[in-house]
């Protein structure tokens, strides 16, 4: 089975892939494919055990049970994925993917730009397509991420992007579709150099900082009435806000700050507001149910914030929130490496009590709806765009997520990267001693 | 050497006495005897004594009589203290006072280049945090304020020090006069103070706590081998003055009771019984504390309440500050009944005024009043050798007492008068007149009635026109003087009267409204009968509703520590980890901390049985890379192979439970990367709720922590200047520091192949613990794990060892391990590696997750770590990973969480594998242990259930109704009129490698 295993890979590698560069992108679909047999998990819930998928020009044009269903089968090539699992490919909100590439390396990061106000500044145009994570991530079945900017109150516009591509207009999936915003803190968390001690302790600016960020909104509303203007980037990047193309994601852990951001987003007439939160949305979970907002949660696999907290609470937290009625969806923050791990996130909160296909949710469904991008993804839908995956188990766990096929609006992308050269170029160096 | 310490005490008795007499005089000569008698008072003479209506005669700020009354002879100025109570003044041992602060370094210490070389100008010592040959006495001024505050709350003499530095020199013993620093300094060497604390130093060594200690054990080895030569190998001051007070009383200052811990074993080992300066914490840890044999000082400084008013917010206030909250007070009393010996001292308080409520709460917690007067009196007079002199009133020690309304610890007590070296300072006047009463105010031809009531001091008046009608008369008693005013019922305009006491009451002479004359006489007519107080049974204070002490003290310790079980777990699927693989629908039978027996169908008498149908039982996970449970994890040294883990273990970091929550029940703590040569690492098991010591490992091998690459060279400080500064220079500190090994043992050699006479004659070479460390690599006593990463440097650390002739244990993270795991094999280092980590630096930019699979299928011992205390809760997970990267067997990949990484520490001849004979180390999963959907129903160590899941709900539920008895319990504290302050929860950090912290700083 070994042996089997590193031919499989060794040959896919070879098949696709020598020179130490990211995988080439895919082509364009010009041929209509059928996935049949396979166990289709839908995203919405649902699962079909076993399916007929077709795609046809980037576009699902065919989800079915292949035990009911008939369909003339001319004109598609066939595959047959019977006992594999089919999923909506996943998406990776929040994530610094393609403007950051060593962290530690200042020169290799364009994530965070300088000023606090800079919703005009879009992650779009430094996405860097020759970026060697997305072939990590791909490799898990995450196949489209937002790429986001960070830093600042207002760190910029996020863009969903096609983790295949020549460039980043190539690659871009859904231009500028988010603003994130950073809520200042009731309580700030203060990390010394000086000292390497870490202490928490009441904000004393909260009120000013709070009301700087509502009197941008006011101008940026102020700014949108008038019929003649001089041009204001800033102000110009916000209108999105106010007429329903963006969402306004706003960064907060503390729950009464919750409250008060999406309130204040409220009154200046923010119509797609989500909160990208932890643990500490608990406190107020009812609020964002009944408000109808949704959350992104920073790390599922993170420590609790706090001594006195159940051990297992951040695990619990998507459990917590969705039994609540809060519409949920899961990013990575951190390491940006290990967001390759999203699905995993999805998986432990099957552990600590969701249901499967609700989990998968989080990392599909949910997170196109919250983008504003649902229409368009996020499920397998005839309709909807090609973003798919086949793995030879639940790819929601270590063992079985295993990608066979992946695909991309209908581009079968290259799933081995580096990481797999590099796998096959040394266990040919020592099976050869 | 101890010619000096007679000269030092002979400096002492000249100063005490006739020191102005040298001084030059600008007038007659004006000496005076002062003597004083004191009489008709209750006078407790020390702790254990009392003489009720007792005579105490002074001269010349000395006694010379106290005792039973007598016949006071002529020359004595009388002062009758009918009703009062004379106690020895009190003495803190524990001060600053009159000594100058040390300013403390100022800006970062974590960017700019790095101070090596110490600062102090002069021949003094190679680290600037040994300061020993500090004194206090040389630097002491009379501090008038700060006198004053002292003797308001009733003390006299104070040993005082300069808190700063590791080793902090010597303290003065002086009295809280103010006439001049000849007379209240009575001894300049008084004690040699320590603390781990590096204070105004910014050399770059040592920034830990474990580097304190290591610093601190080397200046005793050092002071130890300069004091042996003479003349000496180079002048070092600091030194000097270390061998010379060491004779004298030694007093560290420690944090918390780990601290006391730290220094009573530091201690140990240099056969110094150090009194420790405590931290008011001691009831959390009262059995390891008893066993320390130390004499402490503890301070009496409780914390305010929180404000816990808004939920949300009171979250920030932890269930270990809120139990704090409520127990500090109760320290003393847990003291006292553990028989612990302590002085008290006023350090700490957050204002001095709050030393006499906190000591009357320590007291109402159960702290009797004599172990109170003891602990301020005779204890510290004792401890610093002064009770000749104070700690008691006796003849011929110094008229150094205090006068007081009462019984000194009763809940009003004044303090009336505090004498010092027959000094007198009046704090509130001994007699204030009672002048309570009913009389007559005659004024002209108007007769009123006045009633006078309330305590001396406080009293009222007021005019009695019929039974429902008063004015109120406004009165101001000075001692002969009277003034006072009123409005007569019908008038508007005010009467004033000014007067002196006559024999029944008062006369004198006053205005009326209009502004006439009139004289006025107030004649006493009778007593106030006293108002009659009610409802006393049931008013009297409660015995305050406590919580417990739990192990440890932070949220889900308990009240008592689990105990060993026989446990039967049945129709498990069981990994082995060993050569039996995984067995299904098998039985595990622990006894005695051990694994007994596994088998199909067992039984065992008295075992508690535990149903594991459709779970699996694992060997415990072994964590070969984490830095959880360490007060500190870097030093910043080239070569720390001094530092030690094991002095800094901390048992009270909730990751610790955690991670048992992960099915963890052992781990290394390794030192951090942060230099070549790192310290010497910790080898524990996650016995939550035991003290440090009994964390560790019993009989473990000794390890070591090296460090490669990035973090060694500094790359994220530009402005670093410490060697070394490349992967070059990398090697060089490796060859360095073996060679001096080598060159350190060759010497010792030599010495020891002395013939016998030569050898009692020779001075034995100087001991170096970095060198020793080294030594015991090249020998095979200690073992390396190395933090590496790309594979040049790898591949060199192997070429130094095998030049000196050893072979590299582990190479920790090892990213690259697959570029030269053949060389690896051949060399015969295991491996530690993450899972997936890549990219977060530029030398982890090959790193790929296939890692593990080629390093194990090329044969290196494999272990998987998580260098962190988000990740070592799911290191099962972890290891899952490398089934899906590279396709390694399940069985395997359990493995490498299991006894691989115990093969890599040396344990595995009883530990990582579910073996019979080996520890009862095991984790019951929901299901499979590899899968994202299981948790860990149960983590044994030792055969003692220290995580179970049920057991967690429980102490879920301790907590939340814990909390909310403390809550509701300082909301009545606020509503009572006590202090608050908001909730500001320090979190103890999660370290990495990366890490360095400040310990100095660390509260």
């Amino acid at each position: 089975m070994k042996i089997n295993y590193i031919l499989s890979v060794l040959l896919s590698a070879c098949l696709s892939w020598a020179a130490a560069q990211v995988p080439e992108p895919a082509a364009e679909q010009t041929q209509a494919i059928l996935l049949k047999g396979g166990i289709a998990h839908l995203g919405n819930g649902e699962v079909i055990d076993n399916s007929l998928i077709a795609f046809d020009q980037g576009i699902i044009t065919l989800v079915a049970d292949a035990t009911k269903a008939r369909i003339d089968i001319a004109g598609y090539t066939i595959i047959d994925v019977t006992g594999q699992h089919v999923y909506p490919g996943f998406i990776l909100p929040n994530s610094q993917v393609g403007i950051e590439e060593v962290s530690s390396v200042r020169a290799m990061s364009d994530s965070r730009e300088t000023g606090r106000f800079n919703p005009n500044v879009r992650s779009l145009v430094s996405y860097n397509t020759d970026s060697e994570l997305p072939p990590t991530f791909r490799f898990m079945g995450i196949l489209l991420a937002e790429t986001t900017p960070v830093g600042g109150v207002i760190s910029g516009t996020s863009s969903l992007m096609n983790l295949d591509g020549w460039n980043w207009e190539d690659a871009v999936n859904t231009a500028d579709l988010a603003i994130h915003m950073n809520w200042p803190g009731r309580i700030t968390g203060r990390f010394d150099f000086a000292t390497f001690t870490f202490s928490r302790k009441p904000n004393k600016n909260y009120a000013n900082e709070v009301a700087e960020i509502a009197a941008f909104f006011d101008d940026a509303l102020a700014y949108g009435a008038l019929a003649a203007k001089e041009r204001n980037l800033k102000l110009e990047a916000m209108q999105g806000l106010f007429d329903g193309s963006k969402v306004l994601m706003i960064h907060t852990n503390g729950p009464k700050e919750i409250v008060e951001s999406v309130k204040m987003a409220q009154a200046k007439g923010v119509e797609h507001i989500a909160v990208v939160t932890g643990t500490g949305a608990l406190a107020v979970k009812e609020f964002l149910a009944d408000n109808n907002i949704p959350a992104v949660i920073q790390r599922v696999h993170s420590l609790p914030d706090r001594a006195d907290m159940d051990v297992d609470l951040p695990y619990r937290l998507p459990v917590e929130l969705t039994r609540a009625g809060v519409k949920v969806a899961l990013s990575h923050t951190g390491m940006l490496a290990l967001a390759r791990n999203l699905p995993f996130y999805a998986g432990t909160a099957v552990a600590y009590g969701l249901d499967k296909e609700e989990a998968l949710k989080l990392i599909t469904l949910n997170t196109a709806e919250i983008l504003g991008v649902g229409n368009k993804m996020g499920s397998l839908k005839e309709g909807k765009q090609a973003n798919l995956f086949v793995s030879r188990g639940d790819a929601l766990d270590f063992r079985t997520n295993k990608l066979t096929h992946a695909y991309i609006q209908g581009r079968e992308i290259i799933l081995n990267g580096r990481q797999e050269a590099l796998f096959e170029r040394y266990t040919k160096k020592y099976s050869n001693e | 050497m101890r010619k000096l310490i007679l000269v030092w005490m002979l400096a002492v008795y000249a100063a005490s006495g006739w020191a102005q007499v040298t001084f030059p005089r600008n007038d007659v000569k004006d000496e005076r005897e002062r003597a004083f008698a004191f009489t008709n008072a209750t006078i407790v003479t020390d702790y254990q004594t009392i003489f009720t209506n007792g005579v105490m005669l002074i001269r010349d700020g000395k006694i010379e009589y106290v005792g039973d009354s007598r016949a006071v002879p002529a020359g004595y100025t009388v002062i009758d203290v009918q009703g009062k109570y004379i106690y020895p003044s009190l003495i803190d041992i524990y001060t600053t006072y009159g000594v100058p602060k040390a300013e403390r370094p100022k800006g970062s210490r974590w960017r700019g280049a790095e101070q090596i070389e110490p600062k102090t100008k002069g021949a003094y010592n190679a680290n600037d945090a040994i300061k020993s040959d500090y004194s206090a006495a040389e630097n002491f001024s009379i501090d008038t304020k700060k006198a004053e505050a002292l003797r308001k709350a009733g003390f006299g003499t104070v040993n005082t020090f300069h808190a700063d530095g590791l080793a902090r020199g010597t303290s003065a013993f002086v009295t809280l006069g103010e006439d001049s620093e000849n007379n209240v300094l009575l001894n300049e060497h008084a004690a040699a103070h320590y603390s781990f604390n590096t204070g105004s130093s910014t050399q770059n060594y040592p920034v830990s706590t474990m580097g304190f200690i290591a610093l601190l054990r080397q200046t005793y080895l050092d002071a130890e081998w300069y004091g042996r030569q003479n003349p000496r190998p180079f002048k070092d001051q600091a030194l000097e003055h270390w061998l010379l007070s060491q004779s004298l009383p030694q007093i560290f200052a420690a944090r918390n009771w780990l601290e006391v811990l730290r220094a009573d074993k530091l201690g140990d080992e240099f056969g110094v019984q150090y009194i420790i300066k405590g931290s008011g914490d001691e009831y959390k840890r009262l059995t390891e504390i008893k066993a320390t044999n130390a004499t402490l000082i503890v301070p009496v400084n409780f914390p305010d309440a929180y404000e816990v008013d808004d939920p949300i917010d009171a979250m920030d206030v932890s269930l270990a500050d809120m139990k704090h909250w409520e127990l500090a007070p109760t320290n003393l009393a847990a003291l006292y009944r553990a028989g612990v010996n302590f002085a008290i001292t006023t350090a700490d308080l957050a204002k001095p005024a709050d030393f006499w409520p906190n000591l009357r709460k320590a007291i109402a917690n159960g702290l009797p009043q004599q172990a109170a007067l003891k602990a301020l009196t005779y204890t510290p007079a004792n401890l610093l050798g002064e009770y000749g002199q104070v700690g008691s009133l006796a003849k011929g020690k110094l008229a150094n007492f205090i006068i007081t309304s009462e019984q000194l610890f009763a809940d009003k007590t004044i303090i009336h008068e505090n004498w010092v070296q027959g000094n007198r300072f009046v704090l509130k006047p001994l007699s204030v007149a009672d002048n309570r009463g009913k009389y007559d105010l005659s004024l002209g031809n108007t007769v009123y009635k006045v009633k006078i009531t309330g305590e001396p001091g406080k009293q009222k008046a007021r005019i009695e026109v019929n039974d429902s009608t008063n004015i109120d008369l406004t009165t101001k008693f000075a001692k002969e003087i009277l003034t006072a005013s009123f409005k007569p019922a019908g008038g508007d305009g005010l009467v004033r009267l000014s007067g002196w006491r006559t024999h029944n009451g008062w006369k004198g002479t006053g205005k009326l409204a209009d502004g006439s004359d009139v004289t006025w006489t107030l004649v006493r007519t009778g007593d106030v009968q006293p108002k009659e107080k009610k409802g006393k049974e049931g008013d009297k204070p409660q015995v305050p509703d406590l919580g417990e002490v739990i192990y440890p003290f932070v949220a889900y310790g308990a009240p008592t520590l689990p105990q060993q079980q026989t446990i039967l777990f049945k129709n498990a699927t069981v990994w082995t980890s060993d050569e039996a693989g995984v067995l299904e629908n098998t039985d595990v039978l622990l006894k005695e901390g051990k694994i007994a027996q596994i088998g199909k169908n067992l039984s065992a008498t008295g075992a508690r049985v535990i149903d594991a149908s459709g779970k699996h039982l694992t060997p415990g996970i072994i964590d070969e890379h984490s830095h959880i449970g360490a007060t500190s994890i870097n030093d910043v040294a080239t070569n720390s192979g001094m530092v030690r883990i094991g002095d800094v273990i901390d048992p009270e970091q909730i990751n610790i439970y955690r991670a048992l929550s992960g099915g963890v029940v052992a781990l290394q703590i390794l030192h951090g990367s942060a230099n070549p040569i790192g310290g010497q690492s910790a080898l524990i098991k996650l016995r939550w709720g035991e003290s440090p010591e009994k964390m560790k490992i019993a009989g473990a091998d000794g390890f070591i922590k090296f460090a490669l690459g990035e973090n060694v060279k500094r790359s994220r400080n530009p402005s670093s200047i410490r060697f070394p500064q490349t992967r070059m220079g990398v090697e060089q500190a490796f060859m360095d520091a073996f060679s001096s090994a080598k060159a350190y043992e060759q010497k010792w050699q030599a010495y020891n192949a002395l013939p016998k006479k030569a050898k009692a004659k020779a001075v034995p070479p100087r001991r170096d613990l970095a060198d020793e460390a080294m030594l015991e690599i090249i020998k095979g006593e200690r073992f390396i794990s190395c933090h590496s990463y790309v594979q040049s440097e790898i591949n060199m650390l192997m070429k130094v060892a095998e030049r000196f002739g050893f072979r590299v244990n582990t190479f920790t993270h090892i990213l690259e391990g697959y570029k030269v795991a053949d060389i690896m094999r051949e060399h015969g280092a295991g491996a530690s590696t993450f899972s997936d980590w890549w990219a977060y630096k530029w030398e982890v930019r090959y790193a790929i997750p296939y890692n593990a699979t080629i390093m194990h299928d090329a044969g290196v011992t494999v272990a998987i770590n998580s260098d962190d205390a988000n990740q070592i809760r799911r290191l099962n997970q972890e290891a899952a990973k490398s089934v899906k990267y590279g396709g390694m067997s399940e069985e395997e990949a359990l493995k490498m969480v299991t006894i691989n990484p115990a093969k890599l520490l040396h344990l595995d001849d009883h530990m990582g594998s579910i073996t019979v004979g080996k520890d009862a180390d095991v984790v019951l999963w929901s299901g499979h242990p590899l899968s994202v959907y299981s948790i860990a129903e149960k983590t044994l160590v030792d055969g003692k259930v220290y995580y179970d899941l049920e057991q967690d709900r429980a102490r879920r539920e301790y907590i939340r109704a814990e909390r909310a008895r403390l809550i509701q319990k300082m909301k009545e504290a606020k509503k009572n009129g006590s202090r608050t302050r908001k909730g500001k929860s320090k979190q103890k950090l999660d370290f990495h490698c990366d890490d360095i912290t400040y310990d100095s700083f660390l509260e």
